[in-house]
Parts: C-alpha cells; structure tokens; sequence
C-alpha cells in the first residue's frame, strides 16, 4: 500500500496535462452555475406567487434547504452521471492500449495499489467538482439564511454519489481496452442505478420474496435522498460504502484477471 | 542471477512454454533466439512476474517470484516489445514516476534519474512530451525505464525492432556497456531478438527456444566453432532441416 498515493498523484497529474480536466471543470462549472440560477428563479417565483396568493401557511413551509438546494444537489448528481464516466473512461483502459499495464504490473507494486491509487486519483478530481457545487449554497448564506446541517449533509450526498460514480467508472473502464467502451459500461451501469427504483415499483417481482425492496436498496437516489433531507444514517453512509467496496474488489479482479490467463 | 526452473505457460489447450529451465550468470547478455511464437515473450513475462507460471519457477538475484514477488520484481528492469511510456507525460516526469514505483529512495531519485537520462542520452528532451518523440527517443525512453531503478536484471524483448541502423547501434552500444558495467553496477542481461547479427554482436550465449521448448543452451563461441553461422543454426533448430545453401558452402569443419 505504500505506493497508493504515487499511483494517484500520476492519475491526477495526467487528467490535469490533458484539455480533458480543464473540459469538464469548465462544462461543470457552466452546467451547475446554469441550474442554480434557473433555481434560484424558479424559487422566487414560486415565493411570490404564494405571496400573491397570500397562501402563508405554505410559504411557512417554504424554505431554501428543500426547496432550492436539495433540487440543486438532484440535478448536480444527474450532471455527474456524464461527466464521472468521461473521467474515469480511460483510467485502466488507456493502461492497456498504452502497453503501461505491463510497467505497473513488473514493478513491486501490488494490485490495491494500482487500484486504490487509480481510484483515489479520479475521486480526488471528484471531490474538486463537489467544491464547485459548495460555492453556489455558499453564496445562499450570504444572501439568506438555510440550515447548515442540512446544505453539508447534501454536500455529503453529492460527494458519495460522485466517489461511487467513480468506482463505478473504474470497474467499467478495468474490463475494457476502449476508452469509448469504458464510457458506454460505466453510462449504463449509472442509468441502471437510478432508473432501479422505478423497477422496483413495477412491483411485478414480488413484494413476496421483497425483491422489489432489495432493489430500492441497491438505488443511489434513495440513500442520497436522505442525505437531502438532512438525515444522516449509518445505513446510507454504509450503502456508499458497500458500493465502492464491491466495485473495488470487482476492479482488482479485473486487473489481476490478466494474471490468470 | 537468474535461475528458471522448470518454466511452463499454458493458455488453455495450448502449450505455449514447456518447461524451460536455464541459468544466468552475473554480468552475463544472453540472446534469446526464435522464431515468431515461440514462446520468448511469455518466458520474459514469467520472468518479470507480468505472468505467472503455469508450472515451475524461477529465482531473480535469489528471490522467489512466487515466494517474494515484489523483491523479484524490483531487480528487475524490463523493456516490453511495446515500451510502458504514457504519452501525455513528459520525459523528466515520466521517468520520476517510474523510479517511485520501483522503490528508488527519495533522496536518491534524483541522481537515478539524471544517470537513466544521461546513459540513454536523453538529455535534450528531458521536457518534451512523451507522445511527440520520435520512435527512436521513445524506445531509448522505454530503455531508460528499464534501468532507471539500477536493477541487477535486464530483461529487454526485442530492444531495437523498428529503429533506423543509427539508432540499432546506440541501443546495441548502450546494452553491452551496461554488461560489461562500464558506468555503475554490473547489470545481467536477457534479451529477445530475431536478429542474428544482434546477437553476434551483443551476446556471449544464445538460448534457442522453439515452439515453446528450449532446443540450444550455448557460447556463441561453441555455436559458431567451425565456421558455422547462426543463421544456419537457427533454420536448423526451428524447421528441422539444415538451411541448404549455408550447409552446402559451409560443411561442418571445412573452414
């Protein structure tokens, strides 16, 4: 494990050396400056029609944290749905193709170094985005007053969607020797993750057997959604870290897959 | 210094090296001879622990590459047929990144560095980007990787494919230099070729593997007593039949 951090300061170095880190922080930070406006907006609209409407038990109920962050962070963790896959496409993919696979694997390195390090090399640039995020309900506290607990709980959620957005990413690019390839496994295995709860309303496999449940559990929306409204369970924190685990471990199969063949 | 064993790979049904076993010593350059698909890149890749043996083992400066595989691995440098360069580095950073994950002491990286630059004279290019080098800068990249950590073992495939005469020559000069241990420790030196004259004019022993097996374990002297040329040897050992011209101009013993 001693090489961890050599392995992850060479991921992050080579994503800053080419225009694609600069692409996505730009695109990012365009994209989640665009949604907190059109938030932003949108929530003022809405106070004025209630004020219009003089409806005060609802503008009571209106607050900044429910009704403008938490939509914000939603549509962020959708944001990174495309990009973490552009990141992560060619994080061991471009290892094969450039034949630098046969360097990490000759050198006294074990595989967790490679793939910690790989993995840690890509959630450090995601992290990077989700500091961008705070910037924009950090100006709320400026101009207003949200809850703190709550606007870092979802910072939280946003950060852990992201990091097993990454592992995910990994995984997929760990089973290809295509950049482009890596991307679609990665898109899709996300796709199926968020689109897992309406699966299991369909209800059709079983409340008996409480796959349907199981299935819920295994959504990133759902322990994210907690994580908005500003409850912090261990079980959604240990769903985050059930995921990257197995992704990890899947990814460390990969790579070492080679050896076995 | 190395010591096989037994070296076998199996890919499924097929037998790609059959049991393969030879000893290396310190300082010596052995040519690793044959043809296309016989077996000299994955008996490298057992070597350098990219692989492992399906059976047998083998022993690199005394460590076990099963028993200590990261002691094996760092006393060895190796140069795929392809050289592990990432393109989008530079040649100084690259080169720093390697000596890391080899295990140079930081206060010795620098001075590693700066002796892997100046024995492959890569000087001038130290700041240029890896992916716009000419093949040659890259292949003496690749070679500077390999010996960038001073390993006691070379393990090089096909070190000079694809270069233009000039280069071939630097590269050839370059490897029996650090044989003979001309500018810092005395390195062992296995490499893989199907050049005759590479190995006339680097290697002091030749290994003959064919069809996964090893067919000549000998000096380059021995083989070339009498007037023999390697050539002949070598369309001998991986056809079965002596190469006609050769053997007719050159019968055993006649010069």
């Amino acid at each position: 494990m001693r090489h961890v951090g050599s392995v992850a300061g060479r991921e992050l170095r080579s994503l800053f050396v080419s225009p694609v880190a600069y692409g996505v922080l730009s695109l990012f930070s365009v994209l989640a400056g665009l949604f907190f406006i059109l938030g932003v907006a949108a929530f003022d609209t809405w106070v004025r029609q209630l004020m219009q409407f003089q409806a005060f038990d609802q503008l009571k109920d209106l607050n900044l944290n429910d009704h403008l962050i938490a939509n914000f962070y939603d549509t962020v963790s959708v944001v990174l749905l495309f990009l973490v896959p552009g990141i992560t496409m060619g994080i061991f993919a471009s290892e094969k193709t450039n034949g630098t696979q046969e360097l990490l694997l000759t050198s006294p390195l074990t595989i967790w170094d490679i793939v910690l390090g790989k993995f840690l090399g890509a959630a450090a640039f995601v992290t990077l985005l989700v500091a961008i995020v705070a910037a924009f309900p950090a100006l709320l506290f400026v101009y207003g007053d949200p809850e703190l607990g709550k606007t870092a709980s979802g910072l939280l959620g946003v950060l852990l969607v992201g990091w097993t957005y990454a592992a995910i990413g990994c995984f997929a690019s760990s089973i290809t020797r295509s950049q482009v390839v890596g991307f679609l496994i990665a898109f899709v295995l996300l796709l199926c993750l968020l689109l897992l709860p309406a699966i299991s309303d369909l209800g059709v496999m079983g409340d008996t057997v409480g796959l349907g449940a199981s299935l819920r559990w295994l959504a990133t929306g759902e322990h994210f959604q907690q994580l908005l409204k500003g409850l912090v369970d261990t079980s959604d924190l240990a769903y985050f870290a059930v995921m990257i685990g197995s992704m990890l471990l899947l990814t460390k199969a990969a790579v070492e897959s080679v050896r076995w063949r | 210094m190395i010591e096989a064993r037994a070296l076998t790979k199996r890919y499924g049904e097929v037998l790609a090296v059959d049991s393969v076993s030879f000893t290396v010593e310190r300082g010596e350059v052995v040519g690793f001879l044959g043809p296309n698909g016989a077996g000299k890149t994955t008996t490298m890749r057992m070597l350098t622990g990219f692989v492992p043996p399906t059976d047998g083992s083998a022993r690199i400066a005394g460590h076990d590459i099963f028993e200590e595989p990261l002691e094996a691995r760092r006393a060895v440098g190796y140069l795929p047929e392809t050289p592990p360069l990432y393109p989008e580095m530079t040649v100084t950073s690259y080169l720093r990144y390697v000596a890391k994950i080899k295990d140079v002491p930081r206060a010795k990286r620098k001075e590693a560095l700066e002796r892997a630059l100046e024995r492959c004279a890569l000087k001038d290019v130290r700041t240029r980007v890896i992916g716009t080098l000419s093949k040659g800068f890259r292949q003496r990249v690749g070679l500077a990787q390999a010996i960038v950590h001073d390993p006691p073992v070379l393990i090089l495939d096909e070190p000079t494919v694809g270069l233009d005469p000039v280069q071939i020559g630097e590269i050839r000069g370059l490897i029996r230099e650090l044989a003979s241990g001309g500018s810092g420790g005395q390195h062992t030196v296995i490499l893989s070729t199907h050049i005759m004259a590479e190995v006339s004019a680097i290697c002091r022993r030749v290994i003959l593997i064919n069809e996964g097996r090893k067919t000549v374990d000998a000096t380059l002297e021995e083989l070339t007593r009498g007037g023999r040329s390697l050539e002949s040897l070598f369309a001998r050992e991986t056809s079965g039949v002596e190469a006609t011209a050769t053997s007719a101009s050159a019968p055993e013993g006649a010069r």
